[in-house]
């Protein structure tokens, strides 16, 4: 097992930066899964992590070594790819024998090794099969076996379960956290799935545009978003952003949604430096924007406009001025469109961002 | 896979087998006409009509395989007494075996063309296959500059008839002693089916995912054991459909044969039809050699045929 540390580190295609400037620093035994949309860099990263690409500037350090210029076959790091690349003419045992006889392991060391992961992976029946005669999540098994079974000093997946469908993608969630927990190895995981991110990992790294957003654990990044792209990927659904103006002073300031005829009062504790009259962006989760039916104070009259039933919960949409912002409430607590209900927004759930930069005004804590 | 057929559809694929079997049967009648002619004797062999039944024997490889000349009259019969069995069809046939002065058997020139041919082509074969493998390989994997440019100068060697560089080549084979070799016809056919193993092979090497290869590097082997062990068993099915067409073409090959060679290294190609001329034009020779020709060709697509079935289609059927 193995910390892994990028330092400063750059990765150009031609013209084009796929990865600015990344610091990076993973802990021994970490479960770290880099999020992010597709094209954001999130795999180059892990490639270059595993030597399938080679960086233009920076260090890359696998326990304090620097890799950056060795083979990957010499990183001792296991790579679990999304489209499992399982070899065809391979059996399944061979397929997990395959990394053991690179290091020339003996004959009965190679087979114990591979029946233990075999069993720890629930598939010792398929050992003699073809991976062609698999099925999807099985497939992922022996990739994930193969990947294990020489004990890497890391283990990087490629959005190892993206091509499974969806109940298999909670199954095999559940068994890649268990093995994760019961043998403890440092893992980097990319996905473009938040709830994957959320559920397995320990932190999670955001990136965006080759940039990385935030580094924290999921309720940090969930609660604390650093910026506007971390507020809206992150989450479902997504967190409603809008246009606000600020005015008053003193203890408490009005928060003006969308131009609205009134505001909301928020505490200027919530809003930091920013200043009456700043223009800024309100970040606040549906569930953050409570619905009555009744006046109370500080809420404002609105008409819902659309109403989605989930099940658990609705989600309703309802108009403040120029803006529309989407509230989570129980099922069938607004009938239909049109009916009128007052909003409030939960001011510790608020959010205040920096509409040039993009920044949340709450800084780094 | 176990789709209930209609009544109609049923009938249309008995028709599609039949128009197959009729197809194949025209297309094997001169496979017929060479394999029986190869069997029959000499005066059956130009009747007109044809003769269809007759009794096969083997006195047209008997005289493929050795040197003859005429007989002015008929030999003496104790000699013919005393003869091997396969020597009286010769002499039935008019014709006495030559032997030298020690009373060996002087074989024909067929044999040793024979294995000329299998040298060559094997040889060149092999280097062209493995050769083009490789280039494809490095096509295929890495960004080569001029790219484009290079795989079209690959295919351009293939756009001038060969015939037309024939005698320039000869005559620079002639400066360097490259004619009449083995290794000049080696060298000429694997040049010549470079190119197009560097393409097919292009083909199907661009079809097998890079994910294979960069598993094996992080599993802790090195590039060329990747190759070896990962891209070589994926491309069997290309790398035998190609071997087939450059075995083929170099197993065929005749201008450049004729040319090159005329004893130590020449072929079977030019060595057959030059029987002809040689003595009265005895076409139950000519079709035994023909049919002797056809069998390694046969016997190599047999082999490989499992790979081809799929090789056949370029890729196109690959999940």
């Amino acid at each position: 097992m193995a910390q892994i540390e990028l330092r400063n580190v750059q990765k150009f295609f031609g013209a084009v930066q796929v990865i600015k400037d990344m610091n990076l620093t993973i802990e021994d035994g970490e479960f770290v899964v880099m999020l992010g949309q597709s094209g954001c860099g999130k795999t180059t990263t892990l490639r270059a992590i595993a030597g399938l690409e080679t960086v233009t500037s920076g260090e890359i350090l696998i326990d304090g070594k620097e890799v950056q210029n060795e083979k990957a076959a010499d990183r001792d790091i296991a790579f679990v790819f999304q489209s499992f690349s399982l070899y065809p003419h391979m059996t399944v045992y061979e397929n997990i024998a395959f990394p053991l006889r690179a290091v020339g392991m003996s004959n009965s060391e190679r087979d114990k090794a591979v029946k233990e992961v075999a069993e720890i992976l629930r598939i010792p029946n398929l050992l003699k099969r073809r991976p062609s005669a698999l099925s999807g999540g099985d497939m992922q098994r022996v990739a994930i076996g193969r990947a294990l079974v020489r004990r890497p000093k890391a283990l990087l997946m490629d959005e190892p379960i993206g091509a499974l469908d969806a109940k298999l993608r909670e199954e095999m969630r559940a068994e890649i956290k268990r093995l994760h927990i019961s043998r403890g190895s440092t893992s980097v995981y990319v996905t473009h799935d938040q709830i994957e991110a959320m559920s397995l990992a320990d932190r999670i790294v955001i990136m965006h545009d080759g940039v990385l957003q935030q580094i924290g654990a999921p309720e940090e990044v969930y609660l604390k978003p650093a910026n506007l792209f971390v507020a809206q990927f992150v989450g479902s659904p997504v967190m409603n952003v809008a246009d606000v103006s600020v005015s008053g002073n003193g203890g408490d300031v009005s928060v003006v949604v969308g131009k609205a005829d009134a505001g909301f009062a928020f505490p200027q504790s919530t809003l930091g430096n920013a200043k009456a009259g700043h223009e800024l962006s309100l970040g606040i989760r549906p569930e953050a924007v409570l619905l009555s039916h009744d006046k109370s104070d500080g809420a404002i009259e609105v008409k819902s406009t659309n109403i989605e039933p989930l099940g658990s919960h609705d989600i309703v949409d309802v108009q403040i001025g120029s803006e529309v912002l989407r509230a989570r409430t129980e099922s069938g607590f607004v009938s239909g469109e049109g009916q009128t209900v007052w909003v409030n927004l939960d001011p510790t759930q608020a959010h205040f961002f920096d509409r040039a930069s993009g920044l949340s005004l709450r800084g780094h804590e | 896979m176990a789709a209930v057929r209609t009544p109609r559809e049923i009938f249309l694929n008995r028709v599609a087998i039949a128009a197959v079997m009729v197809v194949l049967l025209i297309m094997l009648v001169p496979i017929y006409w060479i394999g029986s002619t190869a069997f029959k004797p000499r005066n059956l062999a130009t009747t007109i009509p044809p003769t269809v039944f007759f009794q096969p024997e083997v006195s047209p490889f008997v005289k493929l395989m050795t040197k003859r000349s005429q007989l002015r009259k008929p030999v003496e019969q104790e000699v013919y007494d005393a003869a091997p069995w396969w020597e009286k069809m010769v002499l039935d046939g008019g014709e006495k075996v030559v032997r030298t002065g020690k009373g060996k058997i002087r074989p024909s020139g067929y044999g040793q063309r024979f294995t000329n041919s299998l040298i060559v082509s094997i040889i060149s074969t092999f280097l062209a296959v493995s050769m083009g493998t490789l280039t494809a390989y490095g096509f295929s994997r890495f960004k080569v500059k001029g790219e484009d440019d290079w795989l079209f100068f690959i295919l351009s060697t293939r756009m001038l008839p060969p015939v037309v560089v024939a005698i320039p080549m000869y005559l620079m084979y002639r400066v360097v002693g490259l004619n009449d070799s083995h290794l000049g016809l080696i060298i000429l056919y694997t040049a010549f089916n470079l190119s197009f193993s560097v393409w097919i092979m292009k083909g199907f090497i661009d079809e097998i995912p890079r994910e294979y290869e960069e598993a094996a590097l992080v599993d802790g082997y090195t590039r060329i054991q990747a190759f070896f062990k990962i891209v070589l068993p994926e491309a069997m099915t290309g790398i035998a459909a190609t071997a087939v067409f450059c075995f083929i073409t170099a197993w065929n090959e005749y201008a450049f044969a004729l040319i090159m060679t005329n004893r130590r290294a020449q072929t079977a190609p030019p060595y057959i039809p030059s029987q002809v001329g040689s003595g009265l034009p005895d076409w139950t020779v000519i079709a035994a050699g023909t049919f002797l020709f056809l069998l390694p060709v046969a016997i190599f697509t047999f082999l490989l045929r499992n790979h081809l079935l799929r090789g056949m289609s370029f890729g196109a059927i690959r999940k």
